[in-house]
């Protein structure tokens, strides 16, 4: 068993490193690294990856791993899964680490299960006893109670962190690149990606986003939720929604924000038409600071905000939005 | 085909959370318990499943006697019989040694050609049972499935839709296989009254986890559970006659907020 830890590179679907993967290299070498005494190290899994080793050695990583093989060129399952576990086998790393994703999601706790690794997921903070256990701290039951997890005697500890809960701080490295050399055949591959539909988007995305404004049911329409893109765009904010206004046909899934869809924990969330229910809550609820547009003034969401417009938005939001607008042209 | 519907019984976390006087569990007197909204939408899938291409629904859930009355809510909504994992509260029983033991079970049961569970549960929120029983029954899973496209039972094969960042991706995987439900994939029926006197005749079989052995299974312990507090300025801004903002107020009130959001949150 090696005192290495291990950060998972999180792609997307471009290619690009994903920021939690910078949050996870600066947190664990911070919390976990030093009081180990083991090496901070990056995962690359994908194909045409290994350029990215420098990337990852910006933010503190003093080896990284690769495995390289055209059948990772999108992200599957299988893939995934057998790639990070024959290098679990072959390395023995004390602590393994990935962002919790979609796809972070999907192949980290089958890793888990075959290696015969504990894990957790969604950690908002890592740390080590003093004995040198993994422990962490999650969200659990809607978003009401925080958890905090150590694990026992079993190696490797595994866990996944939310976006956003981390600084990334650079420490540059350049690191040794090693070849991973895991053996993988297209009969290994049992679920086939047959389609992927992405449409570019000149947002930031909302798991990264310093500011998030959301549009509810009360936006009506589709055509309505250019009100919301409108006011995202004059404050650089990324755009979201409640599950009633995706179910509603008014934007794309990716834009759910809740329990279900992201969590998101920005500086400044901005709650348009959204009643506030728990499990919107348990997936904003950890904001710095919630506004909310609204024309009911019993709406749930105006006991847990900081501020507040009783209002309807088709009145309140055209001159809010100009008022911004002229704010970021003066400065 | 046999269809198989991983379920569990929840604490309605609607309501009030208090932690217990040892600190690291939740206090759970008093407190409704529900199936976890998730596993409806993956009960639904399933007797969709059912209701197209033929075969049975056997519900399997594990838990304390209690959860008997949510697998009769299953049973009730359609599915045929159910296998009990009883389970009367091992101390210390993680999300590893819990997918070890439903899956070992599941694996007695055998000849099934599908597996639906929901996503996570909405209590413990662990996120990963789900595809840690599908690793351990050796088949392929595909989670946070947004749409089943096809179950194609002689081309042994199911296609499934699941939303990505700023996309979807659609999956083709080999039958059988496991696929973890989000919510609205589908819209869950309500159990009818003629159902649920149906349900209380279909065959229910129990196993007890004391029979399991559980030494070395866990990986994880919870050692404390907090409360999060957070405090929030409530200024709301109202209208003079009535609670809107009406007329020339709109004007103030957006000049308002963002005064606030300038000079007192600073986040703007
Ligand atoms: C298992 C499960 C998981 C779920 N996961 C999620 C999740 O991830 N995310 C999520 O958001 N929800 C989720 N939900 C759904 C959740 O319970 C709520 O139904 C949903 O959040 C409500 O969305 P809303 O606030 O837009 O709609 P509503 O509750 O209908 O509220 C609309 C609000 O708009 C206001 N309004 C209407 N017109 C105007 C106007 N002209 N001007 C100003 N205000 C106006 C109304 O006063 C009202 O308060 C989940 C539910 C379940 C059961």
């Amino acid at each position: 068993m090696s005192n290495e830890v291990w950060v998972v590179a999180d792609l997307k679907i471009d290619g690009s490193v994903r920021q939690v993967t910078f949050e996870a290299l600066s947190e664990a070498r911070k919390k976990i690294a030093g009081k180990l005494g083991g090496e901070l190290c990056g995962v690359l899994i994908g194909s045409g990856v290994s350029g990215h080793a420098a990337e990852l050695g910006k933010y503190g990583a003093g080896k990284v791993y690769v495995v390289d093989n055209e059948l990772l060129k999108n992200f599957n399952t299988e893939g995934y899964t057998i790639a990070l576990s024959e290098l679990i086998k072959k390395y023995s790393p004390a602590v393994v680490i990935a962002g919790n994703t979609v796809f972070g999601q999907d192949y980290f706790p089958a890793v888990a299960a075959r290696v015969g690794a504990g894990v957790t997921m969604d950690a908002i903070e890592i740390d080590l006893t003093d004995d040198k256990k993994l422990r962490i701290k999650r969200f659990s039951h809607s978003s009401k109670a925080i958890p905090t997890q150590v694990f026992l005697d079993h190696h490797p500890m595994m866990t996944t962190v939310r976006p956003n809960s981390f600084k990334a701080a650079e420490d540059p490295k350049t690191p040794e690149v090693v070849d991973g050399a895991v053996t993988i055949n297209p009969g290994d591959i049992k679920s086939k990606v047959i389609e992927i539909k992405t449409k570019g988007s000149d947002r930031p995305e909302l798991t990264e986003a310093e500011r998030v404004v959301s549009g509810g049911r009360g936006l009506g329409s589709e055509e309505n939720f250019k009100y919301i893109y409108q006011l995202a765009d004059m404050l650089g904010a990324a755009a979201g929604a409640t599950r009633a206004a995706v179910d509603a046909g008014y934007c794309p899934y990716d834009m759910q924000v809740g329990q279900t869809g992201k969590a998101v924990s920005p500086s400044l969330y901005i709650a348009i038409a959204i009643s506030g229910s728990v499990q919107h809550f348990a997936g904003m609820g950890s904001s710095k600071v919630i506004v909310a547009i609204n024309k009911d003034p019993e709406a749930p969401i105006f006991q847990k905000c900081d501020y507040g417009i009783v209002g309807d938005l088709f009145d309140v939001l055209p001159p809010f939005t100009e008022k911004v607008r002229a704010l970021v042209s003066q400065s | 085909m046999k269809i198989l519907v991983i379920i569990s019984q929840t604490q309605d976390t609607e309501a009030k959370i208090k932690v217990s006087a040892a600190g690291n569990s939740i206090d759970t007197e008093g407190m409704k318990w529900i199936m976890n909204p998730y596993d409806e939408f993956a009960v639904e899938e399933a007797i969709q499943t059912k209701e197209k291409h033929g075969g049975e629904v056997v519900v399997v859930s594990m838990g304390p006697a209690r959860v008997v009355e949510t697998i009769r809510q299953a049973l009730a909504m359609g599915a045929d019989s159910a296998l009990h994992i009883l389970d009367e509260g091992s101390p210390d029983m993680d999300s590893f040694a819990m997918g070890k033991i439903i899956a070992g079970e599941i694996r007695k049961l055998g000849g099934f050609d599908i597996v639906f569970t929901g996503m996570k549960i909405i209590d413990e929120e662990s996120g990963q049972v789900g595809v840690q029983i599908a690793e351990e029954l050796g088949i392929p899973h595909v989670s946070l499935v947004s749409k089943v496209i096809e179950i194609n039972p002689t081309a042994n094969k199911a296609v499934c839709q699941k939303e990505i960042d700023g996309g979807h991706m659609v999956v083709e995987v080999p039958l059988p296989c496991l696929i973890t439900c989000p919510d609205a994939m589908n819209d869950p029926r309500y159990a009818s009254l003629p159902g649920i006197m149906k349900a209380k005749k279909k065959p229910l079989t129990e196993v007890k986890v004391s029979d399991i052995n559980l030494d070395g299974l866990t990986r994880v312990k919870t050692v404390e559970i907090k409360v999060p507090q957070i405090e929030r300025r409530l200024r709301i801004i109202k209208g003079q006659d009535g609670p809107m903002v009406k007329g020339a107020e709109v004007e103030k009130a957006a000049e308002e907020l963002i005064k606030l959001l300038r000079e007192e949150a600073k986040v703007i």
